[in-house]
């Protein structure tokens, strides 16, 4: 792949927390293109935390977040606005909006932010519904579609503008296995056909197995990144006995 | 023939055309979603009654995003050249996948598409039966509330005093500055308001009489409901349409526990009884309110008082308590109704807050109406 080691986002010596508590400390990985990073992690280990810093939700106590090597941190104003039309974001709901059909919810952002005539629009957005294999769908509600429908309708949204960083958070929850193994299969396409950076927070060990290059294991105890490698090769080798129980699914 | 694309455009084509109907369009640079809305326009208009017959688009040198890609399909389609064979070469693998999912099937579906539309009749007849299924909702609750009200008064063990004076406190005492500031500057208003009128009949001093009468029977009683229903009525929605969001109503019906007799009595208990005190505070400070404006127009303190004793009986002071208590019946309901009735999605908690503040008004004005009919025939 060309370019495979261009590093998409960088965390650099970064704290995060709440108020003047952290929740994790001075922690540092990259993410390269067309990569799919898992952050794992027990609950309350701060995997949330961490992916709403990631994404500029919130600022952090230390350190910096360096998006295709530019500060997120830093940046404000039309920078900012620049940075964050890189990635998009798959919330755990889908986060579609209610009042707008599948199609006109992944056309907002191309409504926003571009000078496209309509029919481009729709073009567009109706091709990212097809990619996700939600082309009969797009005149729905989101409350008429399922839970991975409405997933993958996110996905569709949070990809309509070509950014080459995507951010999920708990993609499979509350999907059954089927739905959930068609989205790995989609996430998979998308990393390894089109090149897009995934970096997901995700409890689902299948998932993991199945979509993600590489893990990192998030320890509350010691605030901080405790693993970090293949998922199937942690299973099996990790330093931590706790490590290698969470990802044989608790069995020691 | 060479077409000029903007000077300033990152994105630069060069259009053949040969004599047998046949053309060749080269791209070079970025077609993106900035470049991509003016190279899409001017294309058009160059392309524009071209009569070509074949046209085949050259990308090799181009790079796009999906924008850039929506224009090379529209010309592929032959949307710009009707009629024409129109073959679009030189795309990436990975740009030939995302070429691969515009489709014309989908677009065509989604332009044909229109919203299922109802007509007026059906408006209004899924109106009206809402409204009357509503209206029975409203009666169900309310009878339902008055029996969880009176088992809980002889089985008081049932009675969550603690949550009652939980509620009293937040939606009571925690209301009393608002009301007695909004009852006490309408009894300003009411004073200057009718000090003119009534000064053209030399009749000035009944302002005192005037501002008695109507905060102790009327807007006492009412500025205190309304404000309890702005203020506790909307909180109460708020607070029960969540928990029916946050499944919080199902796990108490599974745990064998009524929400009615749970959540909504304690709120009706509360309501009823805090209303009065708000609305005899209200009383006071519309008065108070009232009474500089009066000495202001030369009247002495004794003489105010005086008129407003006089004018006032135990009548009206009943008159307004009475009022006060259906009106914090009806706010304390209404707004525990709304809040179970909350549906699904994000709008649901602030529709039910918005149901409850107008739904209550409304019901409070009502009843003030039937109140004023039935009172005024009682005192012929």
């Amino acid at each position: 792949m060309n370019g495979a080691a261009k590093t998409m986002i960088e965390a650099r010596d970064l704290t995060v927390g709440y108020g003047d508590r952290p929740v994790l400390e001075r922690i540092n990985f990259k993410v390269h293109r067309g990569e799919v990073l898992a952050i794992l992690g027990a609950s309350g280990s701060g995997k949330s935390t961490l992916l709403k810093h990631l994404i500029g939700l919130y600022q952090p106590m230390e350190g910096d977040v360096l998006i295709t090597g530019e500060s997120l941190v830093q940046a404000d104003g039309e920078e900012r606005l620049r940075l964050l039309r890189r990635f998009g974001v798959l919330y755990q709901g889908g986060a579609l909006f209610g009042s707008l059909t599948a199609v006109e919810n992944v056309r907002l952002p191309l409504d926003e932010f571009t000078d496209l005539s309509e029919m481009a629009k729709d073009l567009i957005a109706l091709s990212k519904l097809r990619l996700v294999g939600l082309e009969s769908a797009a005149t729905k509600l989101p409350a008429d579609l399922s839970g991975g429908m409405q997933k993958r309708a996110g996905i569709a949204r949070a990809i309509v503008m070509d950014p080459c960083l995507l951010f999920l958070d708990e993609p499979s929850a509350g999907l059954d296995p089927i739905t959930s193994a068609d989205l790995d299969a989609l996430i998979r396409e998308l990393a390894h056909g089109l090149g897009i950076t995934f970096v997901m927070v995700t409890h689902e060990l299948a998932s993991i197995y199945s979509v993600a290059d590489r893990v990192i294991m998030l320890d509350p105890q010691v605030r901080g990144i405790v693993a970090e490698g293949p998922p199937a090769w942690l299973r099996d080798h990790a330093a931590q006995p706790w490590v290698r129980r969470f990802l044989n699914r608790g069995v020691a | 023939m060479a077409v000029a694309p903007p000077v300033d455009s990152p994105v630069r084509w060069e259009l053949s055309r040969r004599a047998d109907g046949t053309g060749m369009l080269v791209f070079t640079g970025e077609l993106d979603t900035e470049s991509t809305p003016v190279a899409w326009r001017s294309l058009e208009s160059e392309l524009a009654g071209s009569q070509m017959v074949r046209l085949e688009v050259d990308v090799r040198r181009l790079e796009c995003d999906s924008a850039g890609l929506a224009l090379l399909y529209y010309l592929s389609i032959g949307g710009m050249t009707p009629g024409a064979t129109v073959e679009v070469t030189g795309l990436g693998p990975d740009l030939q996948h995302l070429f691969g999912s515009f489709s014309k099937e989908d677009f065509r579906v989604l332009q044909e598409h229109e919203p299922p539309c109802s007509s007026i009749a059906e408006d209004v007849g899924a109106a009206t039966s809402a409204w009357l299924a509503d209206l029975r909702q409203q009666v169900e609750f309310i009878g339902e509330t008055t029996l969880a009200v009176i088992r809980s008064l002889f089985r008081p063990r049932l009675m969550r005093w603690k949550e009652v004076l939980r509620v009293f406190e937040v939606a009571g005492v925690n209301a009393l500055p608002i009301v007695s500031l909004l009852t006490c500057l309408v009894g300003t208003v009411i004073a200057f308001e009718s000090a003119q009128p009534l000064a053209e009949f030399g009749a000035q001093v009944f302002v005192a009489n005037l501002l008695g009468l109507v905060m102790t029977r009327e807007l006492g009683p009412v500025m205190a409901a309304i404000m309890l229903a702005g203020r506790s009525g909307s909180a109460f929605a708020a607070e029960l349409g969540t928990m029916k969001v946050n499944e919080e109503l199902n796990a108490l019906q599974t745990m064998g526990l009524s929400p009615m007799q749970f959540l909504v009595v304690q709120r009706v208990v509360a309501g009823i009884l805090l209303t009065p005190v708000l609305t005899v505070f209200a009383m006071y400070s519309g008065l108070a309110g009232g009474i500089p404006v009066l000495l202001g127009l030369g009247f002495p303190l004794r003489m105010v008082l005086n008129q407003v004793q006089t004018s006032l009986h135990f009548g009206d002071l009943a008159e307004g308590l009475s009022k006060s208590i259906v009106f914090g019946a009806i706010v304390a309901c209404v707004s525990c109704l709304r809040g179970i009735q909350t549906g699904e999605g994000p709008r649901a908690v602030g529709e039910s807050t918005t149901r409850s503040v107008v739904s209550s008004i409304l019901l409070i004005i009502l009843a003030d109406a039937l109140f004023a009919a039935v009172t005024y025939n009682l005192r012929k």
